[in-house]
Formats: C-alpha cells, structure tokens, sequence
C-alpha cells in the first residue's frame, strides 16, 4: 500500500459512515462510563504501578520466562518457546495432528491474530471456531478484528444479522438478544464437541506459572475446561514476575477497556487440571500446552526507546480515545490497532504497514493521557516516523521545506513574504478558498485565512509599552501567530503592556520546528532548536511567552529531547524550558496586574481545549479560570474533550479526515449555545474559523485585550 | 477495618449493579430454604449439584428433591449440561467489585457454573473481603495456586453486537449468591 492508496482507504472509511457513528457513540460514552470507573481509584497511581511491574519484566524478560517455564512445566504444563510466528504454528499443527484432533474452538487472541494462525489450520484441514461472540462474527465475515477487545464493533445488527443468516441457512432477524441466543446454541454444539481449546492470556506469572485471563462472555472458561487439550498462546510481554502483581494490572485492564470495575470472569490456570473429555472420560490432568511467544519482542525490549510498548497491558483505552481510529477503525494499524497497534505491527507483523499507518496519527497525545501504562504513545509514533524516513528517505517536498527552507530564515520568511504580496488571486473577502497546486486539498470545505500583509515582526514599533516595566519577557509568536495572525501577537503584547510588562520579540526567532518533528526529521528540528535558543537566551528575559502551545511544547518539552546529545546546547534547552509559559497561564498567574484594567467579559463564552494545551502543557484550566475571572460566562462543550483535526501537516496530508473531525467540533460547539468560542491556538483558531461556524473563535488574549480600560 | 455488615453492603449494592442477586442466611436452616426457594421460583426440574462438604453440611441434595426437582446424573459434563440450575460452593466475596471467588480445580465445581443457564453459589459468610487484592493475596499467602481459579462477578455478558449489553451469551444469565452465617469453619 502506498501513501496515496492510504489516502484512498481514508476515504472509503469516511464513506462508511456506521462506522464512524459505532466508533463514536462509543467513544463519547466511555469516557464518562471509564470516570465513573475510576472513581474510587487512584489512575496515577495505579498506572505508575502497573508501568513499574510491567517495566521490571521487560527488563527481565528472559530470566522471567525461564522462570514460568520452570513452574508451568513443574505443574504439569508442557512449555514451549516460539521464536516466530511460524514455531508456534506448526507446533499447535503438529500437536493437533499427533492426536488426530480435526476440530477446535477458539477464545479471544490476539496473539493468535498476530501469528495469523486460523488461516494456517484452516489450509492443513482443521476445523476452528472463534467462539468469543464479535470474534466468531468476523470469522464468519471472512474480516479481521477493528479493534483489540471489541473486534466487530465497526458492523451493524442488520450486517451481524445477514452473516448469520449465511451461517445457519435461514433468515436471522436483527434482534440483539435473539442473536445472540442464537450464537449461544450453535457454538454450545462446537464446544462439546471439540478436542483442542486455544486461549490467550493477559497475564503471565513467572513466579507461580499461572496465566491469567480476563474474560466477558464465559467462551474462554468453556474452552479452557471443555477440550481435553488446551493450548495457551501468551506473548512475552504478558509477563510479570509475582503473583500479587496481578492485582494492580486486573484493577487497571478492565477499567480502561471497557469501564468495568470488573469482567464478569477473571481465569487464572495454573498447570494441569482434570477433565472429561467428549466421550466421557474423566482425565486426572488435561492436556496443558502454553506457548509463549517472542516473535520480535525480545528485539523490542533490546531497543532503547521501543522498549517502553512492552509496559502495555491491552486495554485499548489508546483506540478508544484516538480521534482518528474514530472516524477510520482498523485501518490504524494493522493487527494490532491505533497507536499502541502500530507500534506493536511495526516489530510484530509488518513494519512497512506500520510505517504507513503511522502517517494516521495526527499527533493530538490524548492517548498519552489515558494510557493504562503511562506510555508515551505519540513519542513512540514519532520515533517509528523518525525510523521510517530514515529507511525510507522523505518525500522531496518535506526534504525540500524542512532541509533547505526552514533552517534558513532570511529564506523562509522572504518566502513567506512575498507570497503574502501573491496571494491576491486567491483571496477573497479576506479568505482563500482555493488554493493551487499540492495545497489544495487543505482549502477543501472550508476556507483559510489570507497571510497577513504586514507580518507581526514588523508590527513593533507601534505597539504600546509600559511606562515604568517591572520586568522583560520574552515573546516567542511563532509562525501563524507571525504571518497569519499577527493580531493575536499584538493582543498579547497589549494585555502585557497593561500588566507592565516590557515584551521584547527576538528578531532570530523562527519556525518552532514541530512539523519537522512531525515529519520525522528531528535533525531539522535541532537546527530550528539552536537558532531559537540562541535568539530567546540572547533577550535575557526572566520569562519567555507564547500564544501558540504547539510552539510552547516544542520549546519546553521537545529542544532539550532533540539536544540530548549535544552537550554545548543542552543547558540551553533546559534553561529555555524552564523559562516558557503560556499566554494564560503567565496572565493567570499574574491576574492581580490585569483585573483592574478590564472591563467585564459579560459574554457567554465556550472553551475549546486545544489539544497540546491539554495534553502536552497541562494548561487547560489556567485559560478557563483567567476567563471566569474576567466575568465571562463559561459553558462546556459535550463532549468536552473533542480535537479540531487540524494537526498541522495531518490536514494537508488527510484534508477529508481533517474536515470529519472538524465537524464533529462544530456541531458541539453549536450544541454549547455560547455567543463566542474562546481558544488558546493559532492552529486550531485557523481550522475552526476555516470550517464555517457561524459563531465568532477568538484567541483568549485578543478576549482580554478587547476589553482593556484604558490602552496603556 | 469495615465491619462484616459494611462488607455485605457494599457487595450487594456492587453485585446488583453487574445483575446478581444476593442472599443472606443466619445459619443452615435458612441457607435451606432459600435455596429451595430459587429452584421453585426458576421452576428447576433438574439441578447439577459439586458436592462437597460445606454443601454437604446443608444437606442440599434433600432441599433439591423437596422441591420436586432431580439431580443430575452421569459423568459431570453430562450432568451440568442437563441442568436448569447448578449449585456450587465459593470460597471468598470481594465486596469492591461484587466478585466470588472459587478453587474450581474440581472439574464438576467448574463445570455446574458455566454450562446451566442458572448458576447459584453458596459462600461462607467470613469469605467476605474488602478489595481485589485481599482476594489475590489471600491466595499467594496459601502457598501452591490452585489449578484453575475463578473470579466471578454476575452473568455472562457481551456487548459485541452494535454495544448493546446483552446477557447469557455462553455462561449463566442468572447468577444468586447466598452468603451463609456460621459457614462451619470450611475456610
């Protein structure tokens, strides 16, 4: 699959509209079910825990799996280490041929999945049943899973109620529980039958030999108690090295897959157990097989920063959560789904699949934020970017922009000047709704703002200063801010002035560098890193502001990442990021200096969180408390967490995914019923106010700098 | 340190929350009839009962033919997969989550709670624990794990289909609970 047949699948996706309404009715309700969840536990805590057991077995993996291979086998199991995908197949092909077993049921794997194990059966003749009720419809359908714990969740009742139709050779109305009685008998008839059962595991203890097993439907108890043979399929990673470590990963899993405190079944077997087999005969011990399976993991936990997806527990709150896997399912990734998925696939199954589906990402780090294991998910995305371009070169465009234009400012800036002064034809009514070439697809439904005339780095000298300043910041605007906005830079510059700030704008300043993160070309990024660093440091100001978190997190959170290895500019990065601030945040902390000068807000006005805000500052309240304060009246969006889609390049790369996304924001904001939507991001304000909404998006510092007494 | 009465509390309100129905008895004589009392009310004709000697104790077999109902019998697959109703003992309740808990290495224990559509579970009253990690710990503490240890919190349910929650897809729809006052020291 290529970029461009991607695109293709992104837009056939989109075109299935069930799917995305599946995805999302679900998407909105587990959030608030998950809180409710959560409400007697601590999820930092728990998750800090889990992230240390899970963290200590990946560093001992293969201690930890002599370990289990020891107890397991001690207990009457038989263990065997699969390498690869195909080990642990022909071992479960020739296990079943030595005992001339022709059928088998199944429950819900997927490690199985990974190691594409029914199709290998299915061609040497066996019979097998997914008995796990979404699992057995997709097999029937002939699909994959979309998702890791709710694997039909993207078909209707009607398109369940024609596979089964096909199955059973007669009509099946689409009623749920008739549907689901009707599962019920014909799998019961597979269960009794059948000689070998294949499970998963979610958890494996080395210190007891135990695999655990967290289970729903009571499928997983039947197929590992009615079978005379049972055969586990656990990866490594599924390790952890005491039996009490199972406590925090059972609080944690079904609470973030499913907002459960608990599944209905929690399994753990312990070596071999009695059984009756379909004749009758009582077995003092089953057949026990546990495979445990390496298939790339070990290369995983070897790899310095990959090593960190091994502290997954499976719960697939990251799916859950993405914006983008709502819209397009399991097109994110490949057997494994979203941003844990693809990073899995990439050492799992197929990097190149991976490398592709990565481009999905729009680099929103909500999944971050729900991880079950504190991952940091959208950091793993952008090192498999990274390690993509890397193998693969990046396109010439992105070669072009972030290696030759970006880091050379005079250049950059001169070009975006001058196509300030081209634009005219495309501009009308102060918006561009078309616009040539590659960049079309971004003005597709919606429009974008014109690049400002007159840039906000030549717009200084008219701006207003405190008489007396009780001290300098330093204000880092960034490019929409700079050539597109430069509006919000003189509000910011005008709120300050009124509080006594001095504002200085460093003329070296330039692009954050994001997108190059973005695009997998952290090189750029530290080119980018050094001028800014060198521009802001040069100002000496206490402080360092900025208007646009995107700009904020790079300085922050990602120059002292992408100099880690430069020991002349590290101290730098880190000296830089201890100075940035937000705009709201810097105001809201110094509210004193500015309440006297405003007028009350008296507006009612909804907040939109801004994803970086979010997510990568933390700052969402500050923005929402500095509005409060100023007498707005504030109202939530429901849901109240919902990204724009505009992820910078991401728009310009999928502009139909982007505008999906964006309309799920405009209908909540029209739901709020507020005069004004407040907003802390130059990105999200181009995205929103491109998208048609009929109410006025206004970043917060040109709120307050509206309703300023006097202009100082 | 919450009192027994706070426990059971707590359990009932988590265990109806998942669809359990929960019990109390003061003694065997109660135990009795409220275990009679659901096989009338299910309108049982044939029960699978994993004898053992807390359930011995109460002398269930004779509840179970006062009803007018019959015990299974035949090897105990055969047996729980004749029956409208299985009867089985737990050894501990985990109040946080309304979770019962069984060493159900015994094949016949296992089997009468997964394969009738009605499963009843009788627990000694002092199994009452407060969380989840009491239970696991409980376990470690006694040394070897049992073979097969099951955790079991209200019906069998799936929500595969469009997310609605729909119960009984292979194990019980119904699941009761009764908990058992001077439970003759089993634990």
């Amino acid at each position: 699959m290529s970029k461009a047949s991607l695109r293709e699948a992104v837009r056939d996706a989109l075109g299935r509209k069930s799917v995305a309404c599946a995805l999302t009715r679900f998407a909105d309700n587990y959030v608030v079910a998950r809180e409710q969840a959560y409400q007697v536990k601590d999820f930092e805590s728990l998750r800090r825990e889990v992230a240390r057991i899970k963290g200590e077995a990946a560093s001992r993996l293969e201690e930890l799996a002599a370990q289990f291979t020891r107890e397991a086998t001690r207990r009457g199991a038989v263990v065997f280490r699969a390498q690869t995908a195909a080990d642990a197949c022909h071992y479960i092909a020739r296990l079943a041929a030595s005992k001339g077993i022709k059928s088998i049921v199944k429950s819900k794997s997927m490690a199985s999945e990974e190691i594409h194990l029914n199709r290998y059966l299915e061609e040497r003749g066996l019979e097998v049943v997914e008995t796990d009720l979404g699992e057995w419809i997709i097999q029937l359908a002939c699909q994959r899973p979309s998702h890791m714990v709710m694997p039909a969740i993207h078909m209707s009742r009607h398109e369940v109620a024609e596979v089964f139709s096909r199955e059973v050779g007669e009509r099946v109305e689409p009623e749920i529980p008739r549907m689901v009685g009707l599962a019920r008998r014909e799998l019961r008839k597979k269960f009794l039958s059948a000689w070998m059962g294949i499970s998963g595991g979610n958890i494996a203890v080395a210190e007891t030999g135990t695999v655990v097993m967290v289970t729903n439907e009571g499928n997983g108890r039947l197929t590992t108690t009615l079978p005379p043979v049972h055969v586990v399929i656990v990866g490594l990673e599924k390790l952890v090295p005491r039996f009490e470590d199972v406590a925090p990963i059972l609080e944690v899993l079904p609470r973030s897959a499913t907002a459960q405190p608990i599944t209905s079944y929690v399994t753990m077997i312990t070596g071999a157990v009695p059984c009756v087999d379909p004749q009758g005969n009582y077995l003092p011990r089953k057949e026990l097989h546990i495979i445990l399976l390496d298939n790339g993991r070990t290369r995983m936990a070897a790899d310095p920063v990959f090593r960190e997806a091994l502290l997954c527990v499976r719960c697939a709150a990251c799916l859950n959560v993405c914006p983008v896997y709502q819209q397009v399912g399991g097109l994110f990734g490949d057997v494994y789904t979203g941003a844990i998925g693809t990073v899995l696939s990439a050492f799992f199954t197929d990097f190149t699949k991976a490398a592709l589906a990565q481009h999905l990402c729009l680099g929103c780090q909500r999944c971050r934020e729900y991880c079950s294991a504190g991952i940091d998910l959208p950091g793993l995305i952008a090192e498999l970017r990274r390690r993509a371009v890397e193998k693969n070169g990046a396109a010439h465009v992105e070669r072009l922009i972030f290696e030759k234009v970006l880091p050379r400012r005079r250049l950059f800036h001169g070009l975006l000047k001058a196509a300030a002064r081209l634009q005219g034809p495309w501009a009308k009514e102060g918006r561009i709704r078309h616009l040539p070439l590659f960049l079309a697809g971004l003005a597709e439904g919606r429009s974008l703002p014109p690049l400002a005339a007159v840039p906000f780095r030549d717009r200084l000298e008219g701006l207003p200063r405190p008489a007396r300043p009780k001290d300098t910041v330093a204000f880092f605007s960034g490019c929409l801010v700079d050539f597109v906005y430069p509006g919000i830079g003189e509000a910011v510059c005008r709120v300050l002035a009124a509080m006594g700030w001095e504002v200085k704008h460093p003329e070296g300043q330039t692009c954050c560098g994001f997108p190059a993160r973005q695009a997998g070309m952290p090189k750029s990024l530290a080119e980018l890193a050094r001028q800014n660093l060198a521009a802001l440091l040069e100002a000496g100001a206490e402080r360092i502001i900025t208007a646009c978190p995107t700009c904020a997190e790079a300085l922050k959170c990602l120059y002292p990442e992408a100099l880690a290895g430069d020991a002349a500019w590290l101290p730098r990065a880190e000296a830089c990021a201890a100075k940035v601030t937000d705009f709201s945040t810097f105001v809201w902390e110094h509210k004193d200096e500015l309440l006297p000068h405003l007028a009350p807000l008296g507006r009612k006005i909804a907040y939109h969180d801004s994803c970086h805000l979010k997510y990568a500052l933390k700052a969402d309240l500050a923005p929402r408390r500095l509005l409060a304060a100023a007498q707005a009246e504030l109202v939530e969006m429901t849901p109240r967490e919902l990204c724009c889609g505009f992820g910078g390049t991401f728009a310009l790369k999928f502009p139909e995914l982007s505008r999906a996304l964006l309309e799920r924001k405009l209908e909540a904001i029209r739901r709020a019923g507020a005069d004004l939507v407040a907003l802390d991001c130059p990105g999200c304000l181009l995205q929103i106010e491109g998208g048609g909404v009929e109410k006025t998006v206004k970043h917060t510092a040109e709120i307050l700098a509206e309703k300023l007494r006097r202009l100082p | 340190m919450s009192t027994l009465k706070q426990l059971y509390e707590e359990f009932v309100e988590r265990a109806r929350a998942v669809g359990t129905e929960v019990h109390w008895a003061r003694g065997k004589e109660e135990a009795r009839q409220l275990v009679g009392q659901v096989i009338k009310e299910l309108k049982a004709t044939k029960v699978a009962l994993a004898e053992n000697p807390f359930l011995e104790a109460l002398g269930l077999k004779e509840v179970v033919r006062e009803c007018g109902a019959e015990l299974t019998s035949g090897n105990p697959r055969e047996q729980a997969a004749q029956a409208d109703l299985g009867i089985s003992s737990f050894t501990l309740a985990v109040a946080e989550t309304g979770t019962i808990v069984q060493d159900a290495t015994d094949i016949s224990a296992r089997l009468v709670s997964m394969l009738p559509p009605c499963h009843l579970a009788l627990v000694p009253a002092g199994g009452l624990v407060a969380t989840l990690r009491e239970a696991i710990a409980f376990w470690a503490r006694r040394g070897e794990i049992p073979g097969y240890l099951a955790f079991v919190s209200g019906p069998s349910r799936t929500a595969d289909i469009e997310r609605v929650l729909t119960i009984g897809v292979h194990g019980p729809a119904r699941v009761v609970v009764i908990f058992v006052e001077e439970g003759d020291g089993e634990l």
